[in-house]
């Protein structure tokens, strides 16, 4: 008792930090190479190896991105057990794991180095708008299901944390050059600079464009195509001040235009220019640690240009800031225990002219902890539970008509989360892991706030048709649970088997084709459609994967997934969302690698069941279009002469239509590059 | 190197975790048995193992007789090859005062808590920190390093 009232003032003390919290500072490189294995905090919060974490987990190593055929951080997730990447077109991926297929997916959380790159406007990840190049990844950490009582809300059915390289690796330069087929080209430089003891810069740039895909005949395409672009700069600064003290100065400016297709299916042309700007200090002391962290988000979000079909759609601008200020403290109770306790206030805003009123916002205070104990050495039981105090406002005139009273915004409520596993060593190498929670995805500020006349060109003496958002949104809420069981079949194969169910309520869908009008009469009359929440669906399933070696030179992995998955939904005519029909229930993956001397190949199959996806179809109604069952083969070959590296890359060689879970037909796509490192 | 022999990479990166974190040039020390073949044997193998880096520092070797402790004054760090139990309690009385970080292969010197780190890597890697035996030496680790091995 004394050690957990000693705790809760410590964590007080960490709070009132000037800047606030997330996870303490940790040398991934050094501690994987001491392990002999990768090291993750995005479980319980303190560093644990994969081997020992007790959730579903699956690290990329940067040894595995630089083998990999993929060009991309969607591309290197796609080959992995229950994960679903849909590339709409070719720069709009979204990522779903364990179900839930959907554009603008809003229920998988990404992070950099613990920093959101999600975007909270419309609940979505521009996989585009990293910010990173891949030559800076440390590791890609994936851990499946509700990670909400540790990372907070949108992490509801899993959360990806890229983790990238720390600026103290001495001076070092990886520059890359790409060219490919469809007018591909991508220009990435990372470089670390030591500036003094213990004061370090890393600095990375990179440029990448691409040809967009041929829409199919039975698919409005807009009346242009435009190509898609992305630039960005980072730089990380990092000190020590002291033996025990590290702080890191981070900043970063990145752009992207391409073409998407929204949850309404409309494809345009959207263009975001993001910035960020961070600063974590962290304090090794002689019972754990403290970490304090402040950083803001600014989005500015050109959506709506060059529309397809019909449907009414006005370009508009619309600019996200986040504000976070997170600080936690990690405890050590005794030998083998530990407690986390964090707090986090952050501030959500969203402006622009095609919203209720000039400003939405929304601003969220939470509290959070995790007990991560060991009773016997082949016991682990980690409890997590974390509240969330949300409240909602809107700012500035109202636009009139309006779908809602401006009381409707003025809201408060809370959201309680949790998660509870065990993990249980049975010797000879297996453990058995059983884990369960709650998570929560907040409904973006889109979704809350949007106010948008569509011109559908009814004539003159038609009333206005307002697509809206609602105030009276709950967040999602997603259960999980999940019984895994991995063995060491022999010192070069692993096995591990994974049986999960998801329930999903009250998922937000944009309304379907029937636009399911209602009356108005706030400040004049209108006919409103607005986004609601639809029925409950769930997702049950299986995971398996096998990984191992054969002799020096060749590794290899393969994983199967079925997902079956179950939905009571409005009819897809009022709300497009159809989980059932766009998640694929059949997931095969096999990869090899091979690497002797100079040489290293890497060939990945995929196969996806066929799904129908939501697209606009030929008349330019919302309607669920088939995507062919697909075989895709990818393959990468290179050869090193000193500090260059030469690669050719293939990607769906097979140029099966349906590799990339979209409508619009997935390219054959040969890529070459080369590689210098310094 | 023999299946008991110190993993020196390992145990070169152990080293990077202290805090104070140690750079430069670091005296180390080959604690050995004198006539012990086992002994000497993994002296041999630790000084084949070449240019050792730990973190910022770089580590500069050699042997200490078990019988000749008064040899470590300015050393920072002692790998102590296994066999040595009777002169164990000894060892971890000189490298104590002097706060030297002692490794070793030999579990059983860290449960005794003469030594202040055990390194085994079959199956895989598993380091062993003995709490009694660092606190002695005054020695510390990084929190995040703390969290993943087992402390005794």
């Amino acid at each position: 008792m004394r050690s957990l009232a000693r705790a809760t003032y410590l964590s007080l003390a960490a709070s009132l930090l000037p800047s606030a919290a997330c996870a303490q500072s940790v040398d991934y490189q050094a501690l994987q190479d001491t392990m002999g294995e990768p090291v993750t905090t995005s479980v319980t919060g303190k560093p644990q190896r994969a081997s020992e974490t007790p959730a579903s987990i699956e690290i990329i190593t940067r040894d595995r991105i630089a083998a990999s055929p993929a060009h991309d951080v969607p591309g290197l997730l796609k080959s992995y057990a229950g994960v679903d990447v849909n590339r709409w077109t070719a720069g709009q991926t979204d990522v779903a794991v364990r179900g839930g297929v959907q554009t603008y997916n809003p229920r998988l959380l990404v992070l950099v180095d613990g920093r959101q790159v999600y975007l909270d406007h419309y609940g979505m990840t521009d996989w585009n708008l990293l910010g990173v190049q891949l030559e800076e990844i440390q590791q890609i950490e994936l851990v499946r299901g509700p990670a909400t009582a540790l990372f907070g809300f949108n992490a509801a059915s899993a959360v990806i944390n890229i983790i990238t390289i720390r600026p103290g690796q001495g001076p070092s330069l990886a520059a890359s050059a790409e060219v490919g087929t469809h007018g591909y080209g991508r220009l990435s430089a990372v470089a670390t600079l030591p500036l003094g003891h213990d004061v370090d810069l890393r600095l990375s740039g990179g440029h990448q464009r691409e040809d967009e895909r041929s829409f199919p005949a039975n698919q409005p395409a807009p009346p242009s195509l435009i190509s898609v672009k992305r630039d960005e700069i980072d730089g990380t600064f990092e000190a020590a001040p002291g033996a025990r003290t590290r702080v890191t100065v981070n900043g970063g400016y990145s752009v992207n235009s391409q073409l998407e297709l929204l949850p309404t299916q409309v494809a345009t042309r959207q263009r975001y220019e993001a910035m960020t700007a961070g600063l974590r200090a962290d304090r090794d002391t002689d019972w754990g640690s403290v970490t304090g962290r402040i950083y803001a988000n600014w989005l500015d979000a050109h959506f709506g240009a060059g529309a397809s079909g019909t449907t009414g759609f006005t370009p508009t601008q619309l600019k996200n800031r986040i504000i976070s200020a997170q600080g936690s403290t990690l405890v050590r109770l005794g030998l083998d225990n530990v407690l986390r306790l964090g707090v986090e206030y952050r501030n959500n805003r969203l402006d622009g002219v095609a919203l209720y009123s000039p400003q939405i916002d929304y601003g969220v205070w939470s509290g959070s902890g995790i007990l991560d104990l060991h009773p016997t050495d082949i016991l682990a039981l980690t409890f997590a539970g974390r509240f969330d105090r949300v409240r909602l406002a809107s700012d500035g005139p109202i636009r009139l008509p309006a779908a809602n009273e401006q009381s409707d915004f003025d809201r408060q409520f809370i959201r309680s989360s949790f998660n509870a596993a065990a993990l249980l060593n049975l010797g000879a190498g297996g453990q058995l892991r059983v884990n369960g929670g709650v998570g929560y995805q907040i409904p973006s500020l889109i979704e809350y706030g949007l106010r948008m006349q569509l011109e559908l060109g009814l004539g003159p003496d038609a009333p206005p048709i307002l697509l809206a958002g609602s105030p009276a949104l709950n967040p999602v809420t997603v259960w999980s649970g999940e019984v895994g069981y991995s063995r060491q079949l022999s010192d070069s194969t692993k096995f591990d088997v994974t049986l999960f169910y998801t329930r999903t309520q009250h998922a937000i869908a944009s309304p379907g084709e029937s636009l399911a009008l209602v009356p108005t009469f706030i400040g004049g009359f209108a006919m409103v459609t607005s986004f609601q929440a639809d029925g409950p669906f769930r997702s049950a399933g299986a995971e398996f994967s096998l990984s191992g070696t054969i002799g020096k030179h060749l590794d290899w992995r393969a994983n199967y997934t079925f997902t079956d998955t179950g939905q009571k939904i409005v009819p897809i005519d009022i709300l497009s969302l159809s989980p059932r029909d766009t998640t694929a229930r059949h997931k095969a993956n096999a990869e090899i690698g091979y690497k002797q001397d100079r040489w290293f190949a890497t060939s990945v199959l995929r196969y996806t069941s066929a799904t129908r996806q939501f697209a606009d179809n030929a008349l330019g109604q919302i309607a669920l279009l088939d995507v062919k069952s697909a075989l895709a083969w990818d393959q990468k070959i290179g050869i090193k002469f000193g500090r260059v590296t030469l690669s050719a890359t293939g990607e769906n060689i097979t140029g099966a239509d349906g590799a990339t879970g979209s409508p619009i037909p997935a390219d054959r796509r040969f890529l070459f590059g080369v590689k210098l490192g310094l | 190197m023999g299946a008991a022999d110190l993993n020196i990479p390992v145990a070169t990166r152990v080293i990077s975790f202290l805090q104070p974190p140690l750079s430069g040039a670091i005296p180390a020390a080959i604690i050995y048995e004198p006539g012990n073949a086992a002994s000497e044997a993994e002296a041999a193998s630790i000084e084949r193992a070449g240019p050792l880096i730990a973190g910022k520092g770089t580590l500069r070797l050699k042997r200490v007789a078990a019988n000749a402790l008064g040899q470590l004054a300015g050393v920072r760090v002692a790998f102590v090859t296994s066999g040595l139990r009777d002169m164990e309690a000894q060892i971890a009385a000189a490298t104590a005062r002097q706060s030297i970080l002692t490794i070793t292969s030999d579990l059983g010197c860290v449960q005794a808590g003469h030594c202040a780190v055990a390194i085994s890597i079959t199956p895989r890697v598993q380091i062993t920190v003995s709490r009694a035996a660092a606190k002695a030496a005054n020695i510390q680790f990084g929190s995040a390093f703390l969290m993943l091995v087992k402390e005794i």
